[in-house]
C-alpha cells in the first residue's frame, strides 16, 4: 500500500469500521432487544439508551420446552457431525490413497448432494421416513444430518490427505506399521486442521438447519430454529422478547466458533479448495 | 495354598479370554491390512449412508414422479407416465417461481459480488487496522446467523409501526414504507436481507483471492509504478480469478436454493415465491407427492448441471497448478 498521511489513514480505518458496523447493526439491534422489556422493544421512537434487564433470559429458562430445544440441538449437532467425520475420514483416506475405480464418479455424486435444493432432497427422504417410521426420532434426524455433513467432510479431508505425502505411508509400511497405525497415528495428526475445519463448518450448518428439522422432525426432536416458528406467537401477537432473547442465546456458539476459528471458515465454505487465511 | 490355585486358575482364565480377544482383534486387523479388502472396508460406511439416505429415496422418487399420487386421496393413485412433467411445463406458478428465482439469483449475486469486491479491496489494505480480527468477525456474523433468525429479525426491523427503519424514514422523510406488506417492494426488501447476509461471503472470497497473489509480483508492480487498473488487470485478476469465480459460483448455487429466508419473512401474496417455495408448498401442504417428485427431479438435474460446471472450474484450477509446478 502507498504511504498515507496520519489523518488519512485514521479516516480510512474509521470508514472500514463504519462498514463493519453497518453489517453488524441488525445483529446488534437484536442483541440489544434481548435486554429490553417488551414495551422497550416496541417503543417509538426506538430506545438506544435503556437500563438493561435480564428478565427475558429468566423468562426463557422458565419456558417449558426451551431446555429441551437446546438439548435437542446440541445432541443432534454434536453426534451427527462426529459420526460424519469418522465415516468421512476413513473414506477420504481410501479415496486419496487407493483411488478405487469410480472414485471421481462417487466424489461427483457426493458433491451434487450439496448442490441440490434442500427441499428437493427432503421430498424423497420424507417418504422413506414415513414408511420406516423414522420421523421425529433421534436416530432418523442424526443419521440424516450425518449424511448431509458427509459430502463436505469427504471433500475437505480428501484435499488434506492428498496434501500429506504418500512417503509417510510407505515409510510406516516398510517399518512394519499396520494400516490401522498409519491411518490413526500417522495421517490423522497431520490433517487435524482439516478435521477442525470440517467440524466447525458442519456444526454451523446443522446448528442453523431449519427445513429438514421442520419436515422430518416433530414434537420430540424440535430444534431451536424450528422453535422460532412454532413458539412465535403469544397472546395474539409475535412474541418479540422471546425471539430476541432466544436468538441471542442461540447465535452465541456460531459467533464464538468463527471468532476462534476464523481461518477455517473459508476452507469449509469452499470445500477446502481455498485455503487462504484472512 | 488353596487361594493360590484358584488365583492361578482365574489368572489362566483371564489370560485365555485375553488371548481369544486378541485373536479376534488380530483377525480384524488382518482383514484391515488385506490390501484388497481395506479400501472396500473404509468406503463401506459412506456407501451405506449414500445408499440408504440418497440412492434409495431418489429412485423411489423417480418412480413416484410417473404416478398421480396425492396423500390425502389414496384412491386416485394411478400411473400417468409423463403427465406430471407435462403439467409442470405448462404450470404458471412454476414458471413464475423460476423467473423470480432467476431475478433473485442474478440481481442478488451481481450486487453481492460487486459490493464484496469493492469492500474486499478496501479491507485488504488494512493490515494495521486497530481491532481487525474482531472487526472481521463482526463483519462475517451475517452469514453465520441462520436465515431463520435473520428473517425474523428483519420482520421486526422492517415493521411499519415499531421498526427502526421506518422510525428513521418517518423522522427524516416523513414517509412510512410498507417494506413487506407492499407487494411491489416486498421482493426487493427480502432480497436486500439476502444481500446483507451474503456480501460478507464475497468480501471473504475477495480477501482470499487477493491473498493468493504472490507478494513478489505486487512489489514488482510497485517498483514499475503500474497504475491501479493495470495492476488489477495484469497481476491481481490472473491470480485471483479462480477464487473469485468459485465464490460467484457457490453463491449462484446457494441462492438458487434459497427457501428458509423467504419462508420466514412470510410475505403476503405471491410476490416472493421462489421455485423452492413452490416445491415446498406442493409437497408438504398440498401433499401432491407425484407432481412434486417430478419437480424435485427437474431441480435435481439442474443441480447436477451446476455441479458439473463447478467441477470443470475446479479442474481448470488444478490443471493450471500442474502447469506452474
Amino acid at each position: 500500500m502507498t504511504r498515507r498521511k496520519g489523518w488519512r489513514k485514521t479516516a480510512y480505518h474509521v470508514f472500514l469500521w463504519v462498514i463493519v458496523l453497518i453489517f453488524f447493526a441488525p445483529v446488534l439491534w437484536i442483541i440489544l432487544a434481548a435486554f429490553k422489556t417488551t414495551d422497550g422493544i416496541l417503543s417509538v421512537p426506538p430506545q438506544f439508551v435503556f437500563t438493561p434487564t435480564l428478565d427475558n433470559f429468566v423468562d426463557l429458562t422458565m419456558r417449558q420446552n426451551v431446555g429441551r430445544y437446546f438439548v435437542n440441538s446440541i445432541v443432534m449437532t454434536v453426534s451427527s457431525v462426529s459420526i460424519a467425520l469418522v465415516v468421512s475420514f476413513l473414506a477420504a483416506y481410501a479415496f486419496s490413497r487407493f483411488k478405487p475405480p469410480g472414485t471421481s464418479f462417487l466424489m461427483f455424486m457426493l458433491l451434487s448432494i450439496r448442490m441440490v435444493p434442500a427441499v428437493a432432497v427432503v421430498v424423497p427422504v420424507s417418504l422413506l421416513y414415513a414408511a420406516l417410521q423414522w420421523k421425529d426420532t433421534y436416530f432418523g434426524m442424526i443419521m440424516f444430518y450425518a449424511m448431509f455433513s458427509i459430502p463436505f467432510s469427504v471433500w475437505i479431508l480428501k484435499g488434506f490427505i492428498d496434501g500429506v505425502s504418500e512417503r509417510y505411508d510407505e515409510t510406516a509400511l516398510v517399518n512394519g506399521g499396520s494400516r490401522w497405525h498409519i491411518i490413526f497415528r500417522v495421517i490423522l495428526p497431520q490433517v487435524a486442521p482439516g478435521l477442525v475445519a470440517a467440524f466447525i463448518f458442519n456444526m454451523i450448518f446443522v446448528w442453523n438447519e431449519f427445513l429438514f428439522s421442520l419436515i422430518l422432525g416433530g414434537r420430540d426432536t424440535t430444534t431451536i430454529p424450528v422453535s422460532f416458528s412454532t413458539d412465535l406467537y403469544s397472546d395474539g401477537g409475535v412474541d418479540w422478547a422471546f425471539i430476541a432473547s432466544m436468538s441471542t442465546a442461540y447465535m452465541l456458539p456460531p459467533i464464538l466458533a468463527i471468532l476462534f476459528f476464523q481461518k477455517y471458515l473459508l476452507i469449509g465454505m469452499t470445500f477446502g479448495t481455498v485455503r487462504g487465511e484472512v | 495354598m488353596q487361594a493360590d490355585t484358584t488365583d492361578s486358575v482365574r489368572l489362566a482364565q483371564v489370560q485365555g479370554s485375553l488371548l481369544t480377544a486378541r485373536r479376534s482383534m488380530a483377525r480384524w486387523r488382518r482383514l484391515f491390512d488385506d490390501a484388497r479388502m481395506l479400501p472396500v472396508l473404509l468406503i463401506m460406511p459412506v456407501l451405506i449412508f449414500f445408499l440408504v439416505w440418497n440412492v434409495i429415496p431418489t429412485l423411489w422418487m423417480i418412480g413416484l414422479s410417473f404416478y398421480k399420487y396425492q396423500i390425502t386421496m389414496p384412491n386416485t393413485f394411478a400411473f400417468v407416465g409423463l403427465e406430471n412433467y407435462v403439467d409442470i411445463f405448462s404450470d404458471r406458478s412454476v414458471w413464475n417461481g423460476l423467473s423470480r428465482t432467476f431475478i433473485w439469483v442474478f440481481v442478488g449475486v451481481a450486487v453481492q459480488t460487486l459490493l464484496g469486491m469493492i469492500l474486499g479491496f478496501l479491507f485488504w489494505g488494512s493490515r494495521d487496522m486497530p481491532g481487525r480480527r474482531i472487526g472481521l468477525t463482526l463483519l462475517f456474523t451475517p452469514m453465520i446467523v441462520t436465515p431463520v433468525a435473520a428473517g425474523l429479525f428483519f420482520r421486526l426491523i422492517y415493521e411499519p409501526t415499531f421498526g427502526i427503519v421506518n422510525w428513521f424514514t418517518k423522522s427524516v422523510f416523513g414517509a412510512e414504507i410498507q417494506f413487506l406488506q407492499d407487494t411491489s417492494i416486498a421482493f426487493w426488501s427480502v432480497l436486500l436481507v439476502d444481500i446483507w447476509m451474503w456480501t460478507p461471503f464475497m468480501i471473504l472470497m475477495t480477501l482470499a483471492a487477493l491473498g493468493s497473489v504472490p507478494k513478489a509480483e505486487l512489489e514488482a508492480a510497485e517498483i514499475d509504478r503500474l497504475n491501479w487498473f493495470d495492476r488489477l488487470r495484469y497481476i491481481i485478476l490472473p491470480h485471483g480469478k479462480f477464487i473469485l469465480m468459485l465464490g460467484i459460483l457457490l453463491r449462484t448455487i446457494d441462492s438458487f436454493k434459497t427457501l428458509d429466508l423467504v419462508y420466514l419473512m412470510a410475505v403476503p401474496g405471491n410476490t416472493t415465491k421462489l421455485i423452492a417455495t413452490v416445491l415446498r408448498e406442493q409437497a408438504f401442504e398440498a401433499l401432491e407427492v407425484g407432481w412434486s417428485s417430478s419437480l424435485a427431479i427437474i431441480l435435481l438435474l439442474t443441480a447436477i448441471a451446476f455441479t458439473s460446471i463447478y467441477l470443470y472450474i475446479l479442474n481448470l484450477n488444478s490443471r493450471a497448478r500442474e502447469k506452474v509446478s
